[in-house]
């Protein structure tokens, strides 16, 4: 690999490993958030009834 | 303006600065900097592995101060925050080790060195990994396993000096191939750039952090709702 | 309580807890057992004729001691837990630290027993001089290090079901220096170079370390 491989190599790891993680954060809040309003939603309703 | 209302600026601020800052970054890193002379363009993956290296400090000086401030007040927010910051370390960590040895290949001619530095990050990787895993395999309200994992992390945080002492002593004391002492000083603009990497890397680091402790805060308030929809359920029935 | 009061129920709990190890058995049986068969599995794997064995023996000894230590160590509180002993003894007037010390004692003067026993079958194994005083000195520096640590982490270990088998992945990066110390003084010991001190220096240090945070840190833990 040449000099300019090894630098691309580099930061390709670094962002792709920055991305990566932030698109695994999102995806994990939005599913707490999901199943939490959900079980909010049947607490309220059962506590109506 | 106390503190919290600080953190409850995170959402506005974190995100499109710390972004900025990384595009700003690159920008320097791969076009504004100069070309060292003896390294070559490698020399520019400094500008993120130096950054990558603080940042995993930074991140686990938060799990350390987090831990014992669970270990003080008793209150799990301070047990989910020291989590969420030890995974931003451990990423970071991982992302120090690859650049370096992506730097190394080229410059010293392997990938991997058993250098005092290098050894040191793996072994700061490997304690926040026991960390971890022994904190996710009992169940999150776990009073017990929380305290035991805050002063786990406290030690393995306090161990580091001792660790690094170690390795250090353990590598000069033998006889060892002698490695080129490169940067010995960087020049001006090398510098400015490096500063200015960091400063970007460690807010992202910040923003990560916060997303972390949010991601651990929430799945703690999914357990919880959990136990009260199970009460009901079972009141119901 | 006062200091004096502390020290005489410290000097029971270690009997009581050196009495509980000799008759349960199980601890200090299978750490002998792991020890003993991980030696002669060496000893079978290395070739003994080549006259390297020296420069590999301070490598076998730590790791078959540590891995021993962490078997020895890793069930210290059950039986203590399992009978309600520690629930007592949290609710008396004993101070915590007390209750460690006495344990840790207890851990340190039954592994020191077993390496020692060790270090004499190495020595016929292997025959290399592994019973000296100098060598026993490291030995003993070392195993009051990591013994204060391990006993430490068993201590808080125990509510997981897990908690035996994660010992050693807690247990051993901490123990790095600790490691990298008694090889490294082990070695030198062995090839009568004179660099002994500075691993005997950085090994004592370790142990201080140790034995002061895990003191500190086991008011805490329980």
């Amino acid at each position: 690999m040449s000099e300019i491989g090894f630098l691309f190599a580099g930061f390709a790891v670094f962002w792709a490993g920055m991305f990566t993680y932030l698109v695994i954060l999102q995806v994990k809040i939005r599913n707490l958030q999901s199943q939490i309003d959900l079980l909010e939603n049947i607490i309220e309703n059962h506590d109506e009834v | 303006m106390n503190l919290n209302n600080i953190y409850e600026l995170r959402w506005k601020v974190l995100p499109p600065l710390a972004g900025v800052a990384m595009i700003g970054m690159a920008a320097l890193a791969l076009v504004t900097a100069p070309t060292e002379v003896i390294e070559g363009d490698v020399q520019r993956l400094l500008y993120v592995h130096l950054p990558s290296a603080l940042a995993s400090y930074f991140a686990f000086s938060v799990t350390a101060v987090c831990s014992i401030l669970f270990l003080l007040k008793r209150d799990f927010k301070w047990d989910s925050a020291a989590q969420g910051a030890a995974v931003v370390g451990l990423i970071f960590t991982l992302l120090t080790l690859i650049t370096g040895s992506l730097w190394g290949k080229p410059i010293w001619g392997v990938y991997w060195q058993w250098d005092p530095r290098i050894t040191t990050t793996l072994i700061l990787f490997l304690i926040f990994s026991a960390y971890l895993i022994a904190r996710k395999s009992s169940s999150l309200d776990s009073d017990k396993s929380a305290r035991f994992c805050s002063i786990y992390a406290i030690i393995g945080f306090l161990d580091i000096p001792l660790i690094h002492m170690s390795v250090r002593w353990w590598r000069t004391l033998h006889p060892q191939p002698i490695i080129a002492k490169l940067n010995p000083a960087l020049p001006d603009e090398m510098l400015l750039v490096t500063l200015f990497s960091v400063l970007a890397v460690i807010l992202v680091a910040a923003w990560f952090i916060t997303l972390g402790v949010e991601t651990e805060l929430l799945s703690q308030r999914l357990l919880k709702l959990r136990a009260i929809a199970k009460i009901n359920i079972s009141e119901k029935s | 309580m006062n200091l004096s009061t502390q020290l005489q129920i410290g000097g029971k709990l270690l009997n009581a807890n050196l009495k509980q190890a000799w008759r349960d058995k199980t601890n200090w049986i299978t750490a002998g057992m792991f020890a003993v068969t991980a030696l002669l599995l060496y000893s079978f794997a290395f070739n003994l004729t080549t006259g390297l064995v020296r420069n590999l023996l301070p490598g076998v000894i730590w790791t078959v001691f540590l891995f021993s230590g962490i078997f020895a160590t890793g069930q210290s509180f059950q039986h203590d837990r399992q009978n309600g002993i520690l629930d007592a003894l949290k609710i008396s007037p004993i101070h915590p630290m007390t209750i460690y010390i006495a344990k840790t004692l207890a851990n340190i003067l039954m592994l020191l027993l077993i390496e020692f026993a060790l270090l004499l079958g190495a020595t016929i194994l292997f025959s290399e001089p592994l019973f000296t005083p100098q060598l026993l000195l490291i030995v003993t520096i070392g195993t009051i290090g990591y013994t204060a640590l391990s006993t430490l982490l068993s201590a808080i270990n125990l509510d997981q079901n897990n908690g035996g088998l994660l010992l050693p992945v807690l247990a051993l990066p901490l123990l790095v220096p600790l490691l990298i110390a008694s090889v490294e003084a082990t070695s030198a010991s062995l090839q009568q170079e004179a660099g002994t001190a500075p691993w005997i220096l950085l090994l004592s240090l370790f142990t201080i370390w140790s034995t002061a945070i895990a003191t500190l840190m086991f008011p805490l833990a329980d």
